[in-house]
């Protein structure tokens, strides 16, 4: 594994760049360059933290507007399991999590993570899962996509601590053998096999992207400002759903969710380098917030909300008839009762040296996220793929579905659970 | 509205910088010299006495109307290519300058590296001849020594050379093969006549071709028009492609020269190949029905595309085919068919409706007109009028113009498009 050129990238970049190549000597070079960090550490008492696995707003900082600020640092780590779910292997998994949940606090300074399983995983197993869980093979629902996440199980590493997901990840597969100064004692070696080539990694932040601008396919034009690859601000906690709207509300998984993720490459050079800021406003949010300037930069005018009003989200297929559409508006008509589905915890990346997002949603049912995403690509509106709001500039091209189940559960699940 | 302010400084900087042959293009204005390094040295003087100083030199104060561009681009043409039912030609130049709309916005793309190409492809019917001038959504996919260096998808675009086309332009970082995968997704539009049912299946077509001094070479043979008529009123001739034909202009002031053939040399495959339909439509005397006359003119049928009533420049042929046509579906079928003057290309992805009124009443209200490609009628927009009789008001309102990109001396017209008022003529 080649490590990237520390004289060549500022120290942000680096790291980032770090926790895109992964492993021990990343891990060792990502610690001497943060020997000043002083990282909270955990509890003793696993009782004291939510059920919820994916209940993070809690812990979460937020922003000058009040809105929820996802941690800086992301690893998806694939997993193949490597033996029998027995209630002693269970026991071993539920030991290494709780390892890391003392070795680190709950928080964006210390560890955020959740372990999903896929309907593979499930498959092994005798039974079904029950009705009230909605997991579904993954499918391409929209486009040509055509890989899909069969291995077992994701565990997604969240931190604002470039060393903190490294550590976690190397010493939960014996690689390390302290975490945050405390020593490892149960691991997952020989329960899970990392799939190296499903690893995943990313980032989010203010400035993130444009410091990428070396790498290949990210233009010079993204904003200095912009948290994200495509210039624009996002998550805002009006388009998001809350995780009550999330969670499975019945049966054995209640307190669980479902979660989808995406990875997608991004065309920047024709968003930036092709089209007017005003074009940018318009294909991303509407018509009209380009007309009325409600955006500013990089989104700086919106405070907690994507200002879409009932009436632009309406407006959706005359503003098609104009010639473009937006795409929050335009996936905004799959909102029920007004109410965004999907709360998103998705992240750039240029895994693979390419732009690109990892697009990660949580949702109450699996078919929750395909309604959106169908709306989203906006068939029904008849317009130019380049001017049906975002659709055209992103490249899915894999999609795996998980559940994740409730803390409780959450080691090595059978699918009917007494 | 469009971005003309170029900074001429930073142009000549970004074609400085880019060791060769587009530099030599822009300068020499002639494709008689070899001599890259000569060449760059010229332009950067810009000393050329009526040689302009650079490609993206913009027209100033161009007409909201098509207009003479300043320069010929050339280019090279690859075989053309069977997909399903789908025949697709690529072509490549170095990287262009064109314009990108969204709604009435535009954006003028300029190259900042000059290293890459502009893809370009038509695609057409060749049991019918018929280019298909509709959304295509190509995306493409581009590949060197194996690994994916580009993907997108692609602009549809008009130039007056041209006509309609799709692509972008690509950067290449390195000299040497690439490879290229375009994914044609079924065609969105209507299809009727001949092509009715058809082109409702994905496809893929692949094809490699060499990136280096000798292409550069090749398609750096720019021809620039003369000064003094830059930004007039009128178009370059269509490009033949069958690349045995002289090149040519129309325009209100009659023929220019430097006629060269461009690009025939340039042409390699099976004859069958060579040939590439441009997107003409068919003329005014080719339409049967009831061709509708301007509200306000003399009430004389139009002859020809001139006679045309015009919005935003494109000319605007509209007429009722009787209840008998194979296109009319419940009543008579309204033909609106858009195109640009003088080359007579479709204007694909515009919004528009009829509005039809008798005695000030309302008999049909803002009906949309839906995009079709038909194989005698060429592309066009039609909607069933089940009522509709001689004296009859139609009012057409353009709602969005052609959502499509434009090269230079289209990127001003078809953009502020105001409603046209026709008449139902009482005989014809």
């Amino acid at each position: 594994m080649t490590l990237p050129d520390r004289s060549a990238l500022s120290r942000r970049d680096y790291l980032r760049a770090l926790v895109a190549v992964g492993g021990a000597t990343a891990l060792s070079a990502c610690t001497s360059e943060s020997d000043e960090v002083e990282v909270p550490t955990g509890t003793d008492d696993p009782e004291s933290l939510p059920e919820r696995q994916h209940a993070w707003n809690e812990a979460l900082s937020r922003d000058d507007d009040g809105n929820v600020s996802p941690p800086e640092h992301h690893v998806l780590v694939a997993l193949s399991l490597a033996s029998e779910p027995t209630d002693e292997v269970r026991e071993r998994v539920e030991d290494a999590l709780q390892t890391l949940e003392r070795a680190y606090e709950w928080s964006t300074e210390g560890l955020l993570f959740t372990l999903g399983y896929t309907p593979a995983y499930f498959d092994r197993f005798d039974g079904e899962l029950p009705e009230s869980v909605d997991l579904p093979e993954p499918t391409a629902i929209v486009g040509e996509v055509d890989e899909f996440d069969e291995f077992d199980a994701l565990l997604h590493l969240a931190s604002d601590h470039s060393q903190v997901v490294l550590e976690a990840e190397e010493g939960l597969f014996g690689e390390h053998d302290e975490l945050n100064g405390l020593a490892v004692e149960t691991d997952l070696t020989g329960v899970f096999e990392r799939v190296d080539e499903r690893r995943r990694t990313g980032f989010v932040g203010e400035g993130l992207p444009a410091e990428h601008a070396a790498l290949g396919g990210v233009p010079d034009s993204v904003p200095d400002d912009a948290p994200f690859f495509m210039g624009f601000r996002s998550g805002f906690d009006e388009s998001q759903a809350t995780e009550d709207r999330v969670t499975i509300d019945d049966g054995p998984f209640v307190d669980g969710t479902t979660e989808h993720v995406s990875s997608m490459r991004i065309q920047l050079s024709q968003w930036f380098d092709q089209e007017s800021h005003e074009m940018r406003v318009a294909k991303t949010f509407s018509p009209e917030h380009a007309d009325d300037e409600l955006v500013g930069e990089v989104g700086e005018k919106l405070s907690t909300s994507t200002a879409l009003t009932t009436e632009r989200i309406e407006a959706t297929e005359d503003d098609a008839r104009s010639g473009v559409v937006g795409h929050a508006q335009k996936a905004a008509r799959a909102r029920e009762d007004g109410e965004p589905l999907l709360l998103r915890r998705d992240f750039n990346t240029v895994d693979g040296d390419e732009p690109g997002l990892h697009f990660l949603s949580l949702q109450a049912e699996i078919d929750a996220f395909v309604r959106v995403r169908e709306t989203m690509e906006g068939d029904d509106l008849g317009l130019p793929s380049l001017n049906n709001g975002i659709t055209g500039y992103i490249f899915p091209d894999r999609r795996g579905n998980f559940l994740v189940p409730p803390r409780s559960l959450r080691a090595l699940p059978p699918p009917d659970p007494g | 509205m469009q971005d003309n302010d170029i900074d001429r400084r930073t142009v000549l900087a970004l074609t400085g910088t880019t060791a060769g042959t587009l530099a030599l293009a822009g300068c020499l204005g002639n494709g008689d010299d070899d001599d890259e390094n000569g060449d760059e040295d010229d332009r950067t003087d810009e000393n050329g006495d009526d040689a302009p100083a650079d490609l993206w030199e913009p027209v100033e104060d161009p007409p909201d109307a098509v207009y003479v561009p300043t320069h010929r681009e050339s280019m090279i043409m690859l075989e053309s290519l069977d997909a399903g039912e789908y025949r697709i030609a690529p072509m490549l130049s170095y990287p262009h300058s064109f314009w990108t709309v969204a709604g009435s916005d535009v954006s003028r793309e300029l190259p900042e590296d000059m290293s890459g190409v502009h893809m370009m492809f038509s695609l057409w019917d060749p049991e019918t001849d018929t280019v298909l001038p509709a959304n295509i959504g190509a995306s493409i996919e581009v590949f060197y020594e194996g690994e994916r260096v580009d993907q997108r998808d692609s602009w549809s675009m008009i130039s007056q050379e041209m006509g309609f086309h799709f692509g972008d332009n690509v950067s290449l970082e390195e000299d040497g093969t690439y490879e290229v995968e375009v994914d044609l997704p079924a065609l969105s539009a209507r299809t009727t006549g001949d092509l009715e049912g058809r082109f409702t299946d994905d496809e893929t077509v692949s094809f490699e071709f060499e990136y280096d001094q000798a292409f550069r070479d090749d398609v750096s043979d720019v021809t620039w028009i003369d000064e003094d008529e830059w930004g007039d009123r009128g178009a370059l001739e269509p490009m033949d492609h069958g690349g045995h034909d002289e090149h040519g202009e129309h325009d209100e002031h009659g023929e220019h020269g430097n006629h060269d053939d461009e690009h025939g040399e340039h042409e390699h495959g099976e004859h069958d190949h060579h040939h590439v339909p441009y997107s003409q439509l068919p003329a005014v005397d080719a339409f049967p029905g009831t061709l509708l006359v301007e509200a306000d003119g003399n009430g004389e049928p139009p002859a020809e595309t001139d006679d045309l009533p015009r919005s935003g420049d494109a000319a605007v042929l509209a007429t009722l085919l009787e209840s008998d046509s194979r296109l009319a579906e419940d009543g008579r079928y309204l033909l609106v068919s858009p195109r640009t003057p003088y080359n007579r290309v479709p204007l694909p992805e515009m919004s528009l409706n009829a509005t039809v009124e008798r005695d000030g009443e309302t008999v049909h209200d803002a009906l949309d007109l839906e995009q079709t490609v038909d194989d005698e009628y060429g592309h066009h927009y039609g909607a069933s009028l089940a009522e509709v009789e001689p004296g009859d008001t139609v009012t057409l309102e353009i709602t969005a113009p052609p959502q499509i990109a434009r090269h230079q001396g289209y990127e001003t017209a078809f953009l502020e498009m105001d409603p046209i008022e026709l008449t139902v003529p009482e005989t014809q």
